[in-house]
């Protein structure tokens, strides 16, 4: 392939020949002769070889042995093929040269924009003897969720004045998925109102067999002796026993906003990447609690994660909201007539969002309230993405902020825990501002 | 009387009116706020779009990032430059005389002409010098512009000298020769200046972990081995090339003498219609091999070689 140097060399070349011939000027004839010599010279012997020339044809590459082509071949292994945001993914590159003439090849592993390179390199320029192999390692950060994938190979081999070059991709692909980053809670302060058929670590507020304190009753008869308080007993003179509140597994259900305006503002810092963390961070609180979590995710269609309990739901929580992509605008009226009927009455639903650009949501919502669903909303603010980073100027944020409030009041009417979560703001600390504490 | 109980349900207050229960999205306000009705600069990604000669040249001409000061290896590329381009300067004085030159045409003054012509090369010298020293390629640039403007003529004419010291005008060969080797620097030049600034861009990469390279020593070793031997490889090359119009006749020769000695003696075949002539057909035979994808068996018979 021609290089836009040797392009450029030519293009003088062929000026200067037919000049030469117009003019009848043997000097300009001798020198774009000259230029052409150079250039055939380079192309012909320059060194750059059969990486593409004699390549097998991209997709005859098998699995995990590597894109075999002719001569030089990659092959690819990861640290690990799941990790958390801001983690770190070791990367060994092994290149290996069957041919047996020694290679100049400049190599460049294709890593997604997003990614930085915290140690080593993904672009090497190397002369690889002949039959040997060579290991090149590097090291990524992940400081976004999502479904990547590195890949592929770029080989190129050029003649030594950069004339003329051969380049040819090896498809070596290899996938991995970035969980969104979770904040350790201490508590929720969310706990369901409708028990369930067996007991668990959970307290939802009735009373019945449990570990924590409900409430003071009079004694009757069959009640335990150790349920007794004491201490109640001689300030009033009457039996009392304590009451305490039921434990059960509850379940939980977690929607996510993750419409195509949910991405306004910076890339790693807006409605989208603070709900998914919220959302793995509660997932992950919860299932610890032996509760029984759903997690919704709607965009352009509604995804949900049906309830279930244990590590393997986290995984299975973390893999959706890892592929949680800004689409659509579909309104959460239409989820939550969807998913109304799947759901336990009086279930605690946690709903994620920055409440842009959709007109139901309070119908939506207090669709919600009138079926005593506990609804909490968390709501990280678009606006002050975007005006930290100067897209909105002090007016504008100052209207649509009012505009907010209002909206935030109306549903806290309808009796719903709603928090404005600003970007500052601990995960935690927007909780139990939610829950009024 | 009927007393209106107060409840949380403030639906009611919307009744008959347009109720818009979210804040509008932020990309639509963008382009509704500030005194005009422009979108903020800052909420369109910044794309670079390169110029015209930056595409030409495939990228920018000042690069973004500044260049490390030079290493060992490009002093010497540097160094090289400023022997070539001193060697240059006095071969393009030397083969371009003022007759022939655009500034001979347009003034018609042989003192006016010759005076811009050392201007000119002066220039395309000073700037040259600069680039190289600065490892800037806008002034490499115009160096080589200057260079191929100083050596285009635009006249009818053989092989002259301006300054012809060692009686060269008299011995075509010699003449020719001359001519190939101030072509050969011409290119060496454009080859230096622009290894320059690839070996100072490599250099600042590897300094900064852009790029790592390995074994650099075979890497820089293979580009002053190319430095040495394709300029000679491209002087005895295109000597034979130009020589075709002696080569044909002497070909010819060995089936039939007479035609052989009027092809010698042919106006067309020694003028610069013959050089055109049997360039065309070596070129045709260079393009032949291309056609039958020659590269490739090269390099599959230097690999069996080498497995030899």
């Amino acid at each position: 392939m021609w290089s836009r140097k040797s392009a450029m060399l030519g293009s003088l070349a062929i000026a200067m020949y037919l000049l030469g011939l117009t003019l009848r000027n043997s000097q300009l004839v001798t020198i774009a002769v000259v230029i052409f010599v150079f250039l055939t010279w380079a192309a012909l012997f320059g060194g750059h070889a059969d990486v593409a020339a004699t390549g097998r044809r991209a997709d005859e590459w098998s699995g995990e042995e590597g894109s075999a082509l002719n001569s030089v071949s990659a092959m690819r292994k990861l640290s690990s093929a799941r990790i958390f945001e801001d983690g770190e993914l070791n990367i060994t590159l092994r290149m290996q040269n069957h041919s047996s003439l020694a290679k100049i090849l400049e190599v460049r592993d294709r890593v997604p924009e997003v990614m930085r390179i915290k140690d080593g390199s993904n672009y090497i320029l190397m002369e690889l003897g002949p039959r040997r192999e060579t290991f090149i390692e590097y090291t990524v950060e992940c400081p976004l969720r999502g479904f990547y994938s590195l890949g592929p190979v770029a080989v190129r081999i050029q003649d030594p004045f950069g004339l003329f070059h051969k380049e040819k991709e090896l498809h070596v692909y290899n996938d991995f998925l970035v969980f969104p980053k979770m904040e350790d809670l201490s508590d929720t302060f969310v706990k369901s109102r409708v028990p369930k058929i067996f007991t668990g670590a959970v307290n939802i507020r009735q009373p019945g067999p449990g570990s924590e304190f409900y409430s003071l009753r009079e004694y009757f008869e069959g009640d335990s002796f150790r349920a007794i308080n004491w201490s109640a007993y001689a300030r009033t003179g009457k039996l009392m026993v304590n009451e305490r509140e039921r434990d059960a597994v509850s379940d939980i259900i977690i929607i996510v906003d993750s419409r195509s305006v949910a991405e306004t503002g910076p890339v790693s810092r807006n409605a989208l990447v603070y709900s998914t963390r919220a959302a793995a961070s509660l997932a992950k609180f919860f299932l610890s609690r032996r509760d029984s979590v759903g997690v919704v995710v709607y965009g352009d269609e509604v995804a949900s994660v049906d309830r279930d309990t244990g590590s393997k739901q986290l995984y299975v929580i973390l893999t959706k909201l890892s592929g949680a992509v800004a689409r659509g605008n579909i309104p959460l009226q239409v989820v939550v007539n969807r998913i109304l009927p799947h759901i336990n009455k009086g279930s605690p639903i946690i709903f994620l969002s920055n409440l842009e650009d959709d007109p139901t949501i309070v119908n939506a919502l207090r669709d919600f309230r009138a079926r005593n669903f506990d609804v909490t909303v968390l709501t990280p603010s678009s606006l002050e993405f975007e005006f930290d980073a100067h897209r909105i100027d002090r007016t504008g944020y100052e209207v649509m902020k009012t505009e907010r409030d209002v909206l935030i009041s109306e549903l806290r009417g309808l009796g719903v825990n709603i928090m404005d979560w600003e970007p500052d703001m601990l995960l935690s600390t927007a909780l139990a501002g939610a829950r009024g504490f | 009387m009927t007393v209106n109980r107060p409840s949380s349900d403030t639906s009611h207050l919307y009744d008959g009116k347009t109720v818009r229960s979210s804040a509008p999205s932020r990309k639509k306000i963008a382009g509704q706020l500030g005194s005009g009705s422009d979108i903020p600069k800052d909420a369109i990604p910044e794309v670079e779009i390169p110029s015209f000669i930056e595409s030409l040249l495939g990228g920018p001409l000042v690069p973004k990032t500044k260049f490390l000061p030079p290493a060992k290896m490009v002093q010497n590329l540097q160094l090289g430059v400023y022997g070539i381009l001193v060697a240059l300067s006095l071969m393009t004085y030397m083969i371009s005389p003022a007759e022939g030159t655009i500034w001979y045409m347009i003034t018609g003054s042989l003192g006016i002409a010759t005076i811009f012509q050392l201007i000119l090369i002066a220039t395309a010298t000073g700037t040259g010098f600069w680039g190289t020293f600065q490892r800037d390629g806008r002034f490499t640039l115009i160096s080589n512009l200057l260079f191929i403007l100083a050596i285009l003529r635009f006249a009818s004419s053989k092989i002259m000298l301006s300054n012809d010291m060692f009686g060269l005008q008299d011995k075509p060969f010699l003449l020719s020769a001359l001519v190939v080797v101030y072509a050969v620097l011409l290119i060496m030049y454009f080859e230096l200046t622009n290894g320059v600034m690839r070996y100072s861009m490599l250099d600042t990469s590897i300094r900064t972990n852009e790029v790592y390279v390995m074994n650099p020593q075979k890497v820089v070793g293979k580009y002053h081995r190319s430095l040495l031997i394709n300029p000679l490889i491209a002087t005895v090359l295109a000597t034979i090339v130009l020589s075709a119009n002696t080569i044909l006749p002497f070909i010819v020769g060995i089936f039939s003498k007479d035609t052989a000695l009027r092809m010698e003696e042919s106006v067309e075949l020694i003028s610069v219609y013959g050089v055109a002539l049997g360039t065309f057909f070596v070129f045709c035979i260079v393009g032949g091999l291309f056609a039958l994808n020659l590269p490739t068996h090269l390099q599959n018979f230097r690999e069996k070689r080498a497995e030899d």
